[in-house]
């Protein structure tokens, strides 16, 4: 059920209000507004350098920002990173930034497990801690490649790796930043298939790429951001058409 | 004159081969989009084309000679790489990294910047603190200051928004037509590369699962997208150019 | 005043070399991404050959001697040869050594450039004839007045010399394109290989020219500064002390920082000399102040999460985790009952020190292999561990098994406290801070004589159940009974330490090491990780330290000083610093083990133990780049590799 900004009542899943972000005398995000619905697919799209990658990185606590984060009615954005995970607000990595020395499996297991104190005690005195592999593996088709190195993939299953990462252990809104950068058609496809499925457990997830048939077949909703501040919001038949975006993103070619 | 030829080559990691048994040829001011779905060894050819990887079995031949195993050599003998980790230095700034790729006399840096003009703005910033797409840029910006005989771009589009994979890739296509470069162009986007370039090759588990003039590929989509799936029949029927079979 | 003027003059030459030290090592470090250790020691070569050539006309080699001159050479010849043979000196490390080991773990270098420090300090006294000899006159020797004190004209050349080379390194670093690129290789050598320029050529040339430059200052230098077979490679600490207020970036800043060292060094003498001044601030207070100033300002500079494109984490070697095998345990252990239970005497003392030196080089493979947290404070928890079980045991009468944990908990204190920096300082930065923790220790617990009685710190043996477990009995050297209890505690601490590497811990663990940012965003407390193995580690080794105390009865300072903590760092690097098995090796190796006994009694080449060490040490880093044990699991799963798939076909 896709809608636009306006006619929506009552408080969003994820609530992002007013954020701004600055790395000195650059002004990465202005005074941005963003809300995602409990199984909505939302996408965020701009030129290279508009700041979204800034935005997921002043959302999850990596860059300092002004303006709030509220997750399910809970301001997350005083909390440390791994705080904001643990509540639930999971992400994805634009360069990967996968674990070099685990295998894929257990990439995605150091995500769902128990930790500090709790853990160390459970490790010496409790029962192995190998278990199944992860759903989200089998969901991302990673199953055949959960025993190897992540640097053993192509680029774009190393991405995969990442979306599996953060969808396990729990997360109620993910963030992916450029999840299909480096897939080819077929597997773009295919990855637009499983966006689907994650938000149909009411899952909110943002999407940002760069590969339109992607974004504009998946989302709800899809938000347009140039220099920091959004330019348009819509429906991707609405976005499609808006002049303002053709002319700073999508440009005058049909898109592939 | 081919630039860029690979003969019988396969190479791989440790005990497996990504590539086997591959002919690949590219002329001087020719653009060869190099396709194929994820792991069917792209980037593969291309790291033994410069030199990162030895072959295992057959040759790679640039400007007729063998290619030496020296990888900075190559690189200034004209063979120059835009590997999908982009090759960039993210603790110099955007200024550092171009004059490290710039020959001696060659072209300068303002030059180049004038055909990237979203680069210009970010000269003297720390490369660590670029976007994943102005990284992209720089990636390009510093191969073109190299003054390249043969090009080696992979994924270029990666990361890059629409609009700047519209003003990047006729960057490329002017340096095989002005400067008379061989490019062999690696591109998920298989529209984009196919309205690019002159021929195109699609890989399949490292084999050529299908060739021809970038045209002919065009007219004839369902057989590249048959090649995706590793549809093997597709091979002899089509031929390069001059008419002749590609493959023995 | 003029005392004051007088007291700063006199600091620079000694400044001067730190300067230098500290100049090169950041250019080297900006090439090469090496912390080289043996810098120090690379000015002692080079001062030495001149020493020896202006004395008699002999240069001396490594191997072998030439008689260039009878009699004396002329100051100008040996000096130039001098300088040329600290730049050789460099200049071979880097292609024998660091070279092949270009692409190697960054930890391997650092290891590495440690071997050759101590070769050529084990080298020194074996080639020079170094008692009583004096370092003859170089540069004129009047004196000027400033501000009313008669200053060294000698002194302010040397100091000149120093600051004209950090100037020139800086100027090439900066306005150079070769400079640009070698600052580039780095970062990533590939990467600079396809921009078309050869990264070996780059470092050679640094390691050449600091190699040259630190010689030069040096030799220069050394006739005020003194001449003895040691403290140039010493002056590697304050040098990194400098380097790393520069925060390893401007060579400018490390040049003015270790001047300031040494001047400030030079201001402590005198006011030692004062009555005001407290004792406990003599010795090694000088050494130590600095690198605490460094600790600091690093920390406030620090992030707790490293920015978008920041610095990586140093490459650390590979890591299987351990699967629980209770076959090989059993094996393990049976062979260790047998190696105690059929020697005696100092073999079996080897034996009791190889397990108990086992479970510190563990501690290692927890915090720095597994957590990647490179930390040359060990074998300072270790000491922490032993002084505290002698406090308790001797005036406290604490009993056993409640005599080892005491100690532990405070030594876990101690690596709480010195893990802190870590969570805002990464890699080699850490690697200097942890030092500069090893180095309070070393100065204000063990060597503060508040702490340290005058009859020694000794320790009462320890019983259970009125069951005597004492290391001595009449005239057995090591009873069974202590060798036993040895075996059960550190095998029952290795054993928690296995199922923590390869459980939940172990894991989040190697998260952090490969990358911080990431295990943030995956909901893994960073911070309060590296604290958890900051203290682990520090357990393991304050029991490791206790066990020492009790196998000698009494504590020696010299078992803990920050020399022995680097040893054992590389030590357990070589053995395999991410495998239980490289623990074990480490063992096997360390100083007094069951590899010394042999050299020591049945070889009896105790004398040239130092100079084989330190070669060893050299020669497996660079045929084991991932470590022995490493290398060893790296060809069997090629065998097996190769077996599978003959099978296969
Ligand atoms: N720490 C920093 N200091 C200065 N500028 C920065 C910093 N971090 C990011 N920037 C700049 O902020 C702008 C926004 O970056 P961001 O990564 O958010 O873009 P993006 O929209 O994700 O682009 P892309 O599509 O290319 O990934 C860029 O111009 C980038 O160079
Ligand atoms: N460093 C590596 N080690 C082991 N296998 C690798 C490595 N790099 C690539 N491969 C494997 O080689 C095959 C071809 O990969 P690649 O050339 O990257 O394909 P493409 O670029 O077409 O996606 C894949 O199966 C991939 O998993
Ligand atoms: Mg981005
Ligand atoms: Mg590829």
């Amino acid at each position: 059920m896709p809608s636009s900004e306006h006619d929506r009542g009552g408080a969003a899943l994820l609530e992002i209000r007013d954020l701004t972000v600055r790395y000195g005398g650059v002004v990465a995000n202005d005074g941005v507004n963003l809300a995602i619905d409990r199984g909505e697919v939302v996408g965020l799209i701009g030129p290279n350098g508009a700041g979204k990658t800034s935005l997921v990185d002043a959302v999850t606590g990596f860059t300092a920002a002004d303006g709030e984060v509220v997750l399910d009615g809970r301001r997350l954005d005083r909390l440390p990173p791994h705080r904001r995970r643990r509540a639930g607000l999971a992400r994805t990595w634009q360069a990967g930034e996968l674990f070099a020395d685990l295998t894929v499996a257990d990439n995605v297991a150091v995500a769902v497990q128990r930790r500090g104190w709790a853990g160390l005690v459970a490790d010496v005195l409790g029962r192995s801690a190998r278990t199944a592999p992860d759903p989200s593996l089998e969901m991302l088709g990673l199953l055949d490649d959960a025993d190897r190195r992540p640097d053993e993939l192509s680029l774009g299953r190393q991405r995969l790796v990442g979306v599996a990462r953060a969808l396990a252990g729990g997360s109620s809104v993910v963030l992916l930043d450029e999840p299909a950068a480096g897939l080819d058609t077929d597997e773009s496809e295919a990855f637009g298939d499983v966006v689907r499925t994650m938000a149909t457990s009411g899952r909110g997830v943002l999407l940002i790429d760069h590969d339109m048939n992607l974004v504009l077949n998946v989302c709800d909703r899809v938000y347009v951001l140039d220099f920091g501040r959004v330019i348009a919001c819509g429906t991707p038949t609405e976005i499609r058409a808006d002049a303002a975006v053709v002319a700073a993103y999508l440009g005058e070619e049909p898109v592939a | 004159m081919s630039v860029l030829e690979l003969k019988g080559v396969t190479a791989g990691y440790g005990h497996a081969a990504a590539v086997r048994d591959l002919d690949l040829s590219v002329k001087a001011g020719e653009v060869v989009a190099l396709l194929g779905p994820n792991g069917a060894g792209k980037t593969t050819v291309l790291r033994t084309a410069v030199g990162l990887l030895q072959p295992t079995s057959g040759e790679v031949r640039v400007f007729g000679r063998r290619l030496g195993r020296r990888v900075e050599k190559n690189a200034r003998a004209g063979v120059v790489l835009v590997p999908d980790t982009r090759a960039i230095f993210h603790q110099l700034t955007v200024r550092e990294n171009l004059s490290l790729a710039r020959r001696r006399g060659d072209l300068d840096i303002d030059a180049v910047l004038d055909r990237l003009p979203r680069l210009a703005p970010l000269v003297n910033r720390r490369v660590g603190l670029l976007s994943g797409g102005e990284q992209q840029m720089l990636a390009l910006a510093k191969a073109l200051l190299a003054r390249p005989r043969v090009l080696l771009v992979d994924e270029l589009s990666l990361g890059l928004a629409p609009l700047a994979v519209q003003e990047l890739l006729p960057i490329v296509r002017a340096l095989a037509d002005e400067a008379w470069t061989g490019v062999l162009l690696v591109e998920q986007h298989v529209d984009l590369a196919l309205a690019t370039a002159d021929r195109a090759v699609v890989l399949h588990h490292g084999r050529t699962a299908l060739s021809g003039t970038a045209a002919e590929l065009r007219a004839d989509r369902e057989a590249v997208r048959k090649a995706y799936f590793g549809d093997h029949e597709e091979d002899e029927l089509v031929l390069a150019e001059d008419g002749a079979p590609l493959h023995a | 005043m003029d005392q004051l003027v007088l007291f700063v003059t006199l600091g620079f030459a000694v400044g001067a070399v730190y300067a230098v030290i500290a100049s090169s090592l950041v250019a080297v470090h900006a090439a090469t991404g090496v912390l080289n250790f043996a810098q120090g020691s690379i000015a002692l070569w080079g001062v030495w050959v001149a020493a020896e050539l202006g004395a008699t006309g002999t240069l001396i080699l490594p191997i072998g001697s030439v008689q260039i001159a009878d009699g004396p050479a002329p100051t100008t010849v040996a000096v130039a040869i001098g300088v040329a043979s600290s730049a050789l000196v460099a200049l071979l490390t880097h292609l024998l050594v660091m070279r092949p080991l270009r692409s190697a773990p960054a930890l391997s270098q650092v290891v590495a450039s440690v071997g050759v420090m101590l070769l050529i300090v084990s080298l020194v006294p074996l080639r020079f004839d170094t008692t009583g000899a004096v370092a003859a006159p170089i540069l004129p020797s009047g004196t000027i007045e400033v501000l009313g004190a008669q200053v060294a004209v000698a002194d302010l050349i040397v100091l000149g010399l120093a600051l004209t080379v950090a100037v020139l390194l800086a100027a090439y670093f900066r306005f150079t394109r070769w400079g640009t690129a070698t600052r580039a290789s780095a970062e990533d050598e590939t990467a600079l290989r396809l921009t078309g320029w050869s990264p070996d050529r780059l470092a050679a040339l640094v390691w050449f020219t600091t190699g040259a430059a630190t010689g030069l200052v040096a030799v220069v230098g050394s006739p005020s500064i003194g001449l003895d077979p040691i403290s140039y490679t010493f002056y590697v600490l304050p040098g990194l002390a400098a380097a790393l207020i520069a925060r390893l970036r401007s060579v400018l800043v490390a040049a003015a920082a270790g001047l300031a060292i040494g001047v400030f060094q030079s201001l402590l003498m005198m006011m030692s000399t004062y009555d005001f001044w407290p004792v406990w601030a003599q010795a090694g207070f000088g050494e130590t102040v600095p690198f605490l100033i460094v600790m600091v300002a690093l920390f406030v500079f620090g992030r707790s999460i490293p920015e978008r494109g920041g610095v990586q984490t140093l490459r650390m070697p590979p890591v299987r985790p351990p699967r629980t095998r209770p076959v090989y345990a059993l094996v393990v252990v049976a062979a260790t009952v047998a190696a105690i239970l059929l020697t005696e005497g100092s073999w079996r003392f080897g034996v009791v020190t190889s397990i108990i030196m086992m479970l510190i080089a563990l501690s290692l493979v927890v915090l720095t292999g597994y957590l990647g947290q490179i930390s040359l404070a060990a074998m300072a928890f270790a000491g922490t561990g032993g002084f505290v079980l002698s406090r308790v045991t001797t005036e406290y009468g604490v009993p056993f098994p409640l005599s080892l944990v005491l100690p532990a908990l405070a030594a876990t204190v101690l690596g709480v406290i010195v893990g802190i920096p870590a969570l805002r300082i990464r890699g080699a930065h850490l690697a200097v801070v942890t030092l500069a923790g090893a180095l309070a220790i070393q100065t204000f617990v063990f060597g503060n004589p508040a702490f340290t009685p005058y009859e020694g710190n000794l320790i009462e043996d320890p019983t259970l159940f009125g069951l005597d477990l004492g290391v001595r009995s009449g005239t057995v050297l090591t009873t069974t009974s202590f060798a036993l209890m040895v075996l059960v505690v550190v095998g029952t601490l290795t054993w928690a330490t296995a199922r923590l590497m390869r459980g939940r811990t172990g894991r989040s663990f190697l998260a952090i090491r490969s990358n911080e940012r990431a295990a943030a965003s995956v909901g893994i407390d960073v911070a309060g990780t590296k604290l958890l193995g900051f203290a682990f580690s520090a357990f393991l080794a304050g029991i490791g330290g206790c066990l020492i105390g009790y196998s000698r009865g009494q504590l020696s300072v010299e078992s803990f000083t920050v020399f022995v903590g680097l040893t054992l760092l590389c030590t357990v690097y070589v053995a395999g610093i991410t495998s239980l098995a490289g623990a074990v090796v480490a063992g096997l190796l360390a100083p007094l083990g069951v590899l010394a006994t042999f050299l020591e009694g049945t070889l009896g080449v105790g004398h040239l133990y130092s100079l084989i060490a330190a070669i060893a040490l050299v020669v497996t880093a660079v045929l084991n780049p991932v470590g022995i044990t490493g290398s060893v699991r790296q060809a069997s799963e090629h065998l097996i590799h190769r077996r599978t798939t003959r099978a296969q076909l």
